[in-house]
């Protein structure tokens, strides 16, 4: 866009009663979804197309000796069969968008080299006539497998007794570390009246979006074209991701999203089968088709969370924290996935908290398990889990109240911007603000005033709270070029006016149940004047959007808001003076309202916007010095990180004899600074907060330990919450704007996730607090808590 | 028809249908990809995740777990059934309402599965409705916006139907 915004009057926001940001206005993705008339990847049905099943391997860790194809190969209509050596030479290894500072790249093939490092690794791929024949193939392979010594555990990895998984890379289990440091906690630990440690792990978990992983690749040899329909969160980053691993340019390759089917940060980048699927249908000249089944999607869609992390917390005989270190190590599984293991837990592992001398490592740990990638919140559950718990082990230890303890450490109005130990800048917020809501919510002073002694049904209350300060977007594309990122920290739209005086507005962020679809309309009405109806979104198709970066990291409003203010605003105005000269009137004296601009002072004066948009799509009419067509494009980077804060408050009662226990009431006390629509913010702090509780009450990937095999690897032995497990939730909220993002937005697409594991552990460990019963690990399940009762391991 | 293709006969969404299918096909891929509905989805194929749900003879079925020959002479509907012409019917508008669906991808489930309470003309308890869609995951609303709007949707068929319009507790 090269017109710049020169008028104040088109600076002018909605008048009062044509806001449109704050109201809760009905979604644009719901009436195809309603319908039935969601264009989910597997949707995508087309002529001649074959479809791909892949042979995974079986062991943890194993030397493919040999692969015969030939009885595979020769099952009628299978088209073509891949092994390793056909992708050595065909492809390059996929890369890393979010790689860890310091790490060596791992050569991670779409297909098994000599050795397959997790039970679920692509070995061979098959494509056939249909996806029940490529099965059939499959089971017709001859994969010699030699299994090899296996490690699961993620701090057992680390030993000098381990197999090293890639010995030609790394000496050692150890893909890298990274400390942050600031003042001298070792000697303000050694010298203060109160030293905690503890050890706190982490569960691995995945994100089980309903809609599995897919794509369909379609390759016209003679245009060059490789379109690809993937279920992605970030299209434009697939195309850059594939266009380096098939060696080929990016123009020729359009990536197209529809509709996603869940993410949570599964969909981030490429995996294996996305390469092969490609080179198939380019080697075929077919289109071909690969949908993820369940069971594949439990061992090569990337888990999330599993980590060990050792704190150690230093106070003041008054309560009063000095120092908090934090050592952790994320296990990473066989491979570096597109975003690897959680990084957010080194940036705020001091939560809300006023701790002046403090450190943070982090390590990164190969095992032998499926690869971990992003998921929702990304180190920040797991670090505040480890936290919150610790804070109340303190408060028991120092004989303070748990929320005396937080209203004495926690960072006040007046002290933000806060810079973190590891170099983050809190921007605003009103913290302790959050604390008293959700303790009057819980009616916590009045559980406090009575007497700990079971009820009626033999249990006992126990309230928990845990207060979190979580990073929403990226401080800037210079942090994200410091740490290797593959991406920018922006984000980007165009609006272009069409003839029958609608606005298309085009968008990469593939719409993937964030509604940014409606949150982007929204905005784009407010800074306009126009109706929300008059504007459609095109969302998630490269050729038909501009260069943006993706849906993560509770990223997209924060970023996208300032490119939609200044697409917006330049298109205004614009606007106002086409149709100021159709009017014959000065551009100060008119203004757009809903679908027409019009004079002022006489509003009966007006043009439509139909007639706007057409004399500027043909330019015939507009005047001499004015260009012809009417489009805005503008790419935007917040100056820096917003960070969302809140407070949880859980009240459960626990049968002290069994350890059985039920959360009879959740609050959530949470700021997202200005909420574009409250509906949409309400549905995505509950659903998270539901994930929350999966992982914090019972979802676990376990793997066993003399197997190294999967145990939990179906929807029969993996349990997400249904809808009867979910415990009353009661929403709060307060609205501090962020100055750090167009109209004070926060991200709000993770933060649920946070805090569920430390409120209800804490409410635990308060009910059973005659009991000393100390909780350091997720999940917490009855029998978990029955143990820590018995002192049993 | 193939060796292995078996003839199967049935009335789809109020459409006669006779045609043949493999014998190992499942319904739910039947009427996604020889039918071409594609608003019924597929998440797990074990008959745990309830994603593929429609009504067979009007009770809610989990169709990933029945074969294609199994609709042999029986009155299927799917989420295509419900709008009229543009119209959403009042269950589609009351998820709309309440937020019910993000991603969307359950969304046919939960529709097709509350197409079925609301046929009983009774309303039911928030409780009562949490029991009877735990057959049918949603992973992105926490299920708050779904129970909502089967909550008043079927108060307002049991009101229609002349029946108590008081929800239960």
């Amino acid at each position: 866009m090269s017109e710049t915004v020169k008028s104040d009057h088109a600076m002018t926001p909605a008048e009062e009663g044509r806001r449109v940001i704050g109201r809760s206005c009905p979604r644009k993705e719901d009436e195809r979804l309603l319908r039935g008339d969601g264009r989910f990847v597997d949707d995508v049905q087309l002529a001649h197309q074959l479809e791909m099943a892949i042979a995974r391997c079986p062991f943890p860790h194993a030397r493919v000796r040999s692969i015969d194809i030939s009885r595979a190969a020769s099952v009628i209509g299978v088209k073509q069969i891949l092994i390793g050596a056909d992708v050595l030479g065909q492809t390059e290894p996929l890369s890393v968008l979010r790689p860890v500072p310091g790490a060596p790249a791992l050569p991670y093939y779409a297909l098994a080299q000599d050795i397959a490092t997790y039970e679920g690794q692509p070995v061979v791929s098959v494509v056939a006539t249909s996806r029940a024949i490529a099965e059939d193939a499959v089971e017709l392979l001859e994969i010699d497998y030699e299994p090899l010594t296996h490690v699961s555990d993620t701090l057992e990895a680390l030993s000098p007794q381990a197999p090293v998984l890639h010995p030609e890379r790394l000496s050692s289990n150890l893909l890298a570390s990274n400390t942050d440091r600031r003042g001298d906690p070792d000697t303000r630990i050694a010298s203060a009246d109160v030293v905690l440690r503890e050890r706190f792990r982490i569960n691995r978990v995945t994100a089980l979006p309903m809609e599995t992983r897919g794509i369909v690749a379609i390759w016209r040899p003679g245009a060059h074209e490789l379109t690809v329909h993937a279920s992605t969160q970030v299209p434009h980053l697939v195309r850059k991701q594939l266009a380096e691993a098939l060696r080929i340019d990016e123009s020729c390759i359009r990536v197209s999203a529809s509709d996603v089917g869940g993410a949570f940060g599964l969909k981030l980048g490429i995996y294996p089968e996305d390469v092969l699927a490609c080179l198939h249908a380019m080697a075929l000249r077919r289109p071909v088709k690969w949908i993820e089944d369940r069971m594949e999607h439990f061992r090569a869609s990337t888990h999330g969370r599993e980590a060990t992390h050792d704190f150690c917390i230093a106070a003041q005989r008054d309560g009063r924290l000095l120092a908090i270190t934090n050592t952790y190590t994320t296990d990473l599984g066989g491979w570096n996935s597109s975003f690897g293991s959680a990084q957010l837990s080194s940036v705020v592992f001091t939560g809300p908290y006023r701790v002046p001398d403090a450190q943070v490592e982090r390590r990164v740990a190969l095992t032998n398990k499926t690869p971990i990638g992003a998921y929702r919140g990304y180190g920040q559950p797991e670090v505040n889990f480890a936290l919150e718990v610790l804070v109340d082990r303190l408060a028991r230890k120092l004989k303070i109240d748990p929320l005396e303890l937080r209203r004495l450490n926690m960072l006040r109005p007046e002290e933000l911007p806060w810079t973190t130990p590891s170099g983050a800048v809190y921007d605003s917020g009103d913290y302790p603000k959050t604390l008293e809501m959700a303790a009057e919510a819980v009616s916590y002073a009045a559980h406090r005033a009575a007497p700990k002694v079971p009820r009626a049904d033999g249990r006992l209350i126990g309230i928990g709270l845990a207060s979190f300060v979580e990073r929403t977007g990226y401080a800037s594309a210079r942090f994200l070029a410091k740490r290797g990122s593959q991406f920018g920290a922006h984000e980007s739209v165009t609006l272009r006016a069409n003839r029958s005086g609608g606005i298309d507005l085009y968008t990469g962020v593939s719409s993937i149940g964030q509604s940014s679809e409606t949150a982007f309309s929204q905005l784009c009405a407010e800074v306009l004047g126009v109706d929300y109806d008059i504007i459609r979104v095109h969302a998630g198709d490269t050729a038909a959007s501009p260069l943006n970066t993706g849906s993560f990291a509770s990223r997209t409003l924060i970023a996208a808001a300032g490119a939609l203010r200044e697409a917006g605003l330049a298109f205004r105005l614009k606007t106002l003076r086409l149709g100021a000269a159709i009017l014959q009137v000065a551009v100060e004296d008119v203004t757009l309202d809903g679908t027409a601009v019009h004079r002022i002072t006489a509003p009966q004066s007006s043009v439509p916007l139909a007639q706007i948009f057409r004399q500027a799509i043909t330019g015939q009419g507009i005047a001499a010095d004015e260009t012809p067509g009417l489009e805005a494009t503008a790419h935007f980077e917040p100056p820096d990180a917003a960070f969302s804060f809140g407070t949880a408050a859980a009240r459960v009662a626990v049968d002290p004899e069994t350890g059985d226990f039920s959360i009879e009431k959740f609050v959530m006390v949470h700021d997202c600074g200005v909420a574009v629509n409250p509906l949409i913010v309400e549905g995505q702090v509950r659903g998270a907060l539901v994930q929350g509780f999966g992982a914090a009450l019972g979802e676990e990937l376990r793997y066993d330990r003399e197997t190294g095999q999967l145990l939990s690897g179906s929807m029969l032995d993996y349990f997400v919450p249904i809808a009867a497990d979910v415990p009353p939730i009661e929403l709060l909220h307060t609205e501090v704007p962020s100055p750090v993002t167009t109209f004070g937005v926060r991200g709000v697409g993770e933060v649920g996730t946070i805090p569920p594991g430390a409120a209800i552990t804490n409410a635990i460990c308060d009910a059973l607090s005659g009991y000393g019963v100390e909780i350091s690990q997720l999940p917490v399940t009855p029998e978990s808590v029955w143990r820590a009762l018995s002192k049993e391991p | 028809m193939s060796a292995n293709d078996l003839p199967v006969t049935l009335v789809l969404n109020g459409e006669q249908i006779d045609t043949s299918v493999p014998a190992r096909m499942h319904a739910a891929d039947f009427l996604r990809h020889r039918l071409g509905r594609t608003g019924t989805h597929v998440g797990c194929e074990q008959g745990a995740c309830g994603m593929c749900t429609i009504l067979v003879d009007d009770r809610p079925i989990k169709s990933c777990l029945m074969l294609a020959v199994q609709l042999d002479g029986t009155v299927v509907r799917t989420v295509e059934s419900l709008a009229a012409g543009d119209q959403l019917n009042a269950l589609q508008a009351a998820f709309r309402r309440h937020h019910a669906l993000q991603c969307g991808f359950c969304t046919p489930a939960f529709l097709m599965l509350a197409t079925s309470l609301s046929e009983r003309k009774q309303a039911l308890s928030s409780e009562a409705i949490r029991e009877e869609i735990s057959g049918i995951l949603c992973r992105c609303t926490g299920y708050e916006g779904i129970v909502r709007a089967i909550s008043e949707h079927l108060s307002q068929t049991a009101r229609d139907a002349g029946g108590s319009p008081e929800t239960p507790t």
